[in-house]
C-alpha cells in the first residue's frame, strides 16, 4: 500500500531540484493544490477537463521553474501555483475568445490579423508544437535521447535496458537521433524561441 | 580560426554532454568564445537538448495525472447560477455598504461644532422703519451699524433690557464669538417672556440659543431646543431645524 506523504515547501523544491522521489513529490502537488485549482478554473467559465489540462501544465511548468532555479521560494508553492493556475487559465480564455472572434471576422470576411496578446500565448502553442516534433520522432530515437539527457543514464545503463550489442552502437544512435531531431527543429523557427524562452527565461 | 571543430560536430556533442576533459575542454570553451558559428552550433544543440527535457518532463507528469485523477476523483463543487447570481449580488451589497460606511466614516470625523454653527447661522436682520431711524433704540442702531461691543455694552449697563434689547445683545455677542454671554442674553429673553402674553423674539431666540449651544458643545441642552422647534408646526424656525441638522449634533454627542 502506497505511503502517502506531505512535504514542506522547502523538501519539495528540493526533491524537484535532484529528481529525487519525483514521483511522490508530484502527487503531494497534486493532492495539496488540486482541488483548489480546478475550484477556480471551474469557477471561471472552465470544465472539469479544462481545470485538469490546465493543472497538468502548471505542475509541468512549476518544475521546470524549480528545476532551473526561476523558483526561489519568494512566496509560497502555492501562492505561486494559484498565479500559474491564474495566467495559464485566462490566457486559455483570451485564446477561446480570439478565436471566436477569428470564426465571426472571416465569416463577414473580414479577417485580420491580431498582434494584441498573442505573445503570452504563442509560448503556450510553441510548447506543444515542442512537445508534437519530439513525438514525432522514431520510438527508439526518442528512447535513448529520454534515457540519456532527462532520466540522465549512462551509455552502459541504456546498453543495459535496449537490445544494442555495444556502448559504441548506442553512443552512434544516440548521435543520430540528436542531429535529427536538431533538424527538424532548426526547419520551424519558432520553436527556436519557443526553446529558448524555456531554456533561458 | 580552427575549423576542425566545425568539422568534428561530434566533439561539440561530447563537449554538450560533459565528456570532454582537461585541455580538450579547455580548448572548446576558448573557441566557443571566439567562434561565432561554433557557438551558433552549440545554441542549437542547447535548445534540441531542453526540448527533449521538456519532453520528458511533460511524459512524466502526464503519466502521474491520469493516475492522480482517478485518485482525486471527487467531484469538485461548482457555484450554481442562483449561488453564483447570490455571491455576485452579496458583492454588491457588500461595495455599498463598503462606500456607505466610508461616507460614514467620513463625515462623522469631519463634522465639527463650528462647521455646523457656519452653515446654519444667519445674522439676524432688523427690520427697516419708515421714520428713517429716528425710533430706534441705542442698542438698534448700534447692531445695525454693526456695533457687537456698543449693543453688549448697552445691555450690561442697564441701559436696554427690553427682549428686543437682550436678543440682540445675543447675537452680538454670537458675533464677537462669546458664547456665554449669547447663552445669557437670549435665556433672559425667554425668561421675559415666560409670564407674558405677547411673545416678543420668543421663536428667534430659542433658534439662535441652540446654535449658541451647539458652538459652545452643550449638546443635550441643543437637542431638546432643536427637538421642541421641530415638534412645533408653528414655530418660526420650524423649517430650519432639519432631520440631517438634528443627526448631525447627535453625531457629536458620541465623540
Amino acid at each position: 500500500m502506497e505511503v502517502i506523504r506531505n512535504f514542506p515547501d522547502s523538501e519539495l523544491v528540493e526533491n524537484l531540484k535532484s529528481g529525487q522521489r519525483m514521483d511522490e513529490s508530484i502527487k503531494a502537488i497534486y493532492r495539496s493544490h488540486f482541488e483548489s485549482l480546478c475550484w477556480y478554473v471551474m469557477n471561471n467559465s472552465g470544465s472539469r477537463q479544462d481545470a485538469e489540462d490546465i493543472f497538468q501544465e502548471v505542475v509541468v511548468n512549476f518544475i521546470d521553474m524549480v528545476q532551473k532555479d526561476k523558483f526561489r521560494g519568494e512566496s509560497t508553492i502555492k501562492t505561486f501555483l494559484f498565479s500559474l493556475n491564474r495566467y495559464t487559465w485566462l490566457n486559455e480564455l483570451k485564446r477561446r475568445g480570439r478565436a471566436m472572434t477569428r470564426e465571426e471576422k472571416y465569416e463577414r470576411g473580414q479577417e485580420r490579423v491580431e498582434m494584441d496578446t498573442s505573445h503570452l500565448i504563442a509560448d503556450r502553442e510553441g510548447k506543444s508544437e515542442v512537445l508534437r516534433i519530439v513525438g514525432e520522432l522514431g520510438e527508439t530515437c526518442r528512447k535513448i535521447l529520454l534515457l540519456f539527457y532527462y532520466e540522465n543514464m549512462s551509455m552502459k545503463e541504456i546498453l543495459d535496458v535496449t537490445d544494442y550489442e555495444t556502448e559504441q552502437v548506442v553512443r552512434n544512435k544516440k548521435y543520430k537521433c540528436l542531429k535529427q531531431l536538431e533538424q527538424m527543429i532548426m526547419e520551424r523557427p519558432f520553436l527556436k524561441e519557443t526553446l529558448k524562452n524555456l531554456l533561458h527565461g | 580560426m580552427d575549423n576542425s571543430t566545425h568539422n568534428d560536430p561530434e566533439r561539440l556533442v561530447q563537449y554538450l554532454d560533459g565528456e570532454l576533459q582537461g585541455s580538450d575542454k579547455e580548448k572548446m570553451e576558448q573557441q566557443l568564445a571566439v567562434d561565432a558559428l561554433l557557438k551558433q552550433q552549440y545554441e542549437s544543440l542547447l535548445l534540441t537538448r531542453e526540448s527533449i527535457h521538456y519532453f520528458g518532463l511533460k511524459e512524466k507528469v502526464a503519466g502521474l495525472h491520469s493516475q492522480m485523477m482517478k485518485e482525486l476523483a471527487a467531484p469538485v463543487a461548482k457555484l450554481n447560477p442562483a449561488r453564483r447570481m447570490l455571491r455576485y449580488a452579496a458583492s454588491v451589497a457588500a461595495a455599498i455598504l463598503l462606500v456607505a460606511g466610508l461616507f460614514f466614516a467620513y463625515t462623522f470625523f469631519t463634522l465639527s461644532p463650528d462647521k455646523i454653527y457656519s452653515a446654519n447661522y444667519k445674522r439676524f436682520e432688523l427690520s427697516t422703519t419708515r421714520d428713517g431711524g429716528a425710533g430706534e433704540t441705542a442698542s438698534e442702531k448700534a447692531y445695525r451699524a454693526g456695533n457687537y461691543k456698543e449693543v453688549v455694552r448697552i445691555h450690561d449697563a442697564d441701559e436696554d433690557h427690553t427682549p428686543k434689547g437682550e436678543f440682540l445683545c445675543g447675537v452680538a455677542a454670537l458675533e464677537l464669538n462669546d458664547n456665554g454671554k449669547a447663552i445669557k442674553c437670549f435665556n433672559e429673553v425667554l425668561d421675559a417672556n415666560k409670564n407674558t402674553a405677547e411673545k416678543i423674539l420668543n421663536d428667534e431666540a430659542e433658534y439662535y440659543l441652540t446654535l449658541s449651544y451647539i458652538r459652545n458643545q452643550e449638546y443635550d441642552k441643543a437637542l431638546s431646543l432643536m427637538n421642541k422647534i421641530k415638534d412645533d408646526k408653528e414655530h418660526v424656525y420650524h423649517e430650519r431645524v432639519s432631520g440631517k441638522l438634528l443627526r448631525q449634533v447627535k453625531m457629536l454627542t458620541w465623540r
